[in-house]
């Protein structure tokens, strides 16, 4: 009779993706595994990647409005009113006040959107299906307040040089606050869902946690970086638009794993709810765009300068980096996007962890693929 | 520049040194982006930022790259920084000293040009494109330019 021996794994290598179903969009990580472990990763990105930096070198600043929100098409809104302000910015254009705080309704509710399809669609990955109904049924209450008022459900070209394309209709305020009633109401059935399965703890807690080291060599941002237990968001430490006048909360967790990164997003759906419950209540009357301002058609040539505007996306910090030569085309345009860093952490986090809980950790991040290849 | 706290001009020789500084005063990688200024300067401008958690302070550190020259890599400071630097490789042509991996990031392998250049304007023919078919190939393929529309 023989004795089984320990022989030592082989170490080998696994493609997850492009077409994994838990990377969500085109991603490819180079597993190399020993048994189900893993000792290295190689993040292949770029298959959607559109030359997004060089489509706004050759075309005028109201002509790259349609591409903004085609680089994270989940809360794309929110990267179509962080180009405008930063054009107002280095062009010095005025804001209606209306339009403002109209900006800061329609991102919170595309912040909230982007939430819940990344709750429905992590908890997908980790097994859970139904999760997955719930948000995309409120998820879909939201696209529809959204379309009412830009005309579109996703790639939102909405916001303009001087304010928004189209007013919110006297009935908005109605509309919205029936979907943030709705909101509020499922908050305890998710908790009750989610939060308290034992499964879905037993595979989120003290998984993949991200250390501040880790987190500022690679540039965290956003929710992941908050679950680390850092209170930054842009909304407060770079206040922009009508943010300064709102009073919210940055909710952290001290742990900087999975389960964290779940509950910091919960958390933050109700600060947006909160945020937009104010902007409702103070929308003030008037114009949504300035008179004579300067609409798409007119040739707008802001001065020469370099800006940096940075705006919270619902993944973390978006920067954009705008260089004018006074020219009516960006001389250069760069997008900081907050799926990128978050992605490259995975260099120091996977390793070591199971095939598993990468796809835990992964979901965990909520990447944006067009995001991260621009 | 605007929206920064502080920006410095440093050369290629203090870049290391400055991505230091900040990794020990508690500075996050931010950003890095590179600028064509080949015309009419003879060099790329490299802007990278770094930022803090406590406190708004985004710090800009710049240097002028003269083109032949390779840049000292940060990688070995912050993480992400390696893929920034093959972004700069793989659209300018930017070189960088001791960077583990100076290969395509973005683009697909073996692309053969530098597509954020501003002397480039049209892409070569692609073998990946359907539309292009290769019994009739127009008359100018490769000579149009359709960078202004």
């Amino acid at each position: 009779m023989t004795t089984p021996t320990a022989e030592p794994l082989d170490t080998y290598t696994l493609n997850m993706g492009p077409q994994h179903p838990s990377t969500h969009g085109v991603l490819r990580l180079k597993l190399t595994l020993q048994g189900e472990r893993i000792m290295g990763v190689e993040p292949v990105i770029g298959y959607s990647h559109r030359a997004h930096e060089k489509m706004a070198e050759n075309r005028s600043y109201a002509q790259f409005l349609p591409n903004t929100s085609r680089q994270d098409y989940l809360s794309g809104l929110i990267y179509n009113v962080a180009w405008v302000e930063a054009v107002e910015k280095l062009a010095g254009i005025a804001v209606p006040e209306r339009a403002l705080v109209a900006r800061v309704i329609l991102s919170e509710f595309n912040r909230l959107s982007s939430h819940l399809l990344w709750i429905g669609a992590f908890l997908m990955d980790l097994g859970a299906a139904t999760p997955f109904l719930y948000a995309f049924d409120d998820r879909e209450a939201i696209l529809s307040l959204l379309e009412s008022v830009t005309g579109s459900r996703l790639t939102y070209a909405t916001a303009r040089f001087g304010g928004l394309s189209r007013d919110l209709d006297a009935d908005f305020p109605r509309r919205a606050r029936e979907v943030l009633v709705r909101l509020k109401a499922r908050r305890q059935e998710f908790e009750d869902l989610i939060e308290d399965n034992v499964i879905f703890r037993q595979r989120t807690q003290g998984v993949g946690v991200f250390t501040l080291d880790q987190c500022r060599a690679w540039g965290v941002t956003g929710p992941p970086l908050r679950a680390s237990g850092v209170p930054y968001d842009i909304r407060k430490a770079e206040p922009y638009g009508a943010y300064p006048r709102y009073e919210f909360e940055i909710p952290t967790r001290p742990e900087g794993d999975v389960f964290a990164r779940y509950m910091v997003r919960v958390a933050e759906m109700v600060q947006s709810v909160r945020i937009i419950e104010q902007a409702l209540d103070g929308l003030p009357d008037g114009p949504v765009l300035t008179e004579g301002s300067i609409g798409v058609k007119k040739r707008l040539k802001p001065p020469a300068g370099t800006l940096y505007y940075a705006v919270e996306s619902a993944r973390g910090a978006y920067g954009i980096i705008l260089v004018s030569e006074g020219g009516s085309e960006p001389y250069r345009a760069k997008f900081r996007t907050p799926s990128y860093a978050n992605l490259g952490v995975m260099y120091d986090v996977l390793p070591g962890t199971m095939v598993a809980d990468a796809v835990a950790i992964l979901g965990s991040v909520d990447l944006v693929m067009p995001e991260v290849d621009r | 520049m605007s929206g920064v706290t502080e920006s410095r001009w440093v050369g290629p020789a203090g870049l290391v040194a400055a991505a230091e500084a900040a990794r020990a005063a508690g500075f996050f990688f931010e950003s890095m982006t590179c600028v064509d200024r080949l015309d009419p300067h003879g060099v790329f401008e490299l802007l990278y930022t770094f930022n803090r958690w406590d406190e708004a302070a985004r710090f800009a550190v710049r240097v002028w790259a003269p083109k032949d020259e390779a840049l000292p890599s940060l990688s070995g400071v912050y993480g992400i920084a390696a893929w920034n630097e093959r972004e700069a490789w793989e659209f300018y042509g930017v070189r960088f000293a001791n960077h583990p991996n100076l290969t395509w990031l973005l683009l697909p392998e073996d692309t053969e040009f530098h597509p954020l250049l501003k002397s480039f304007t049209a892409p070569p023919p692609s073998i990946y494109d359907d539309s292009m078919n290769p019994s009739a190939p127009p008359a100018d393929a490769g000579a149009h330019d359709d960078a202004h529309g």
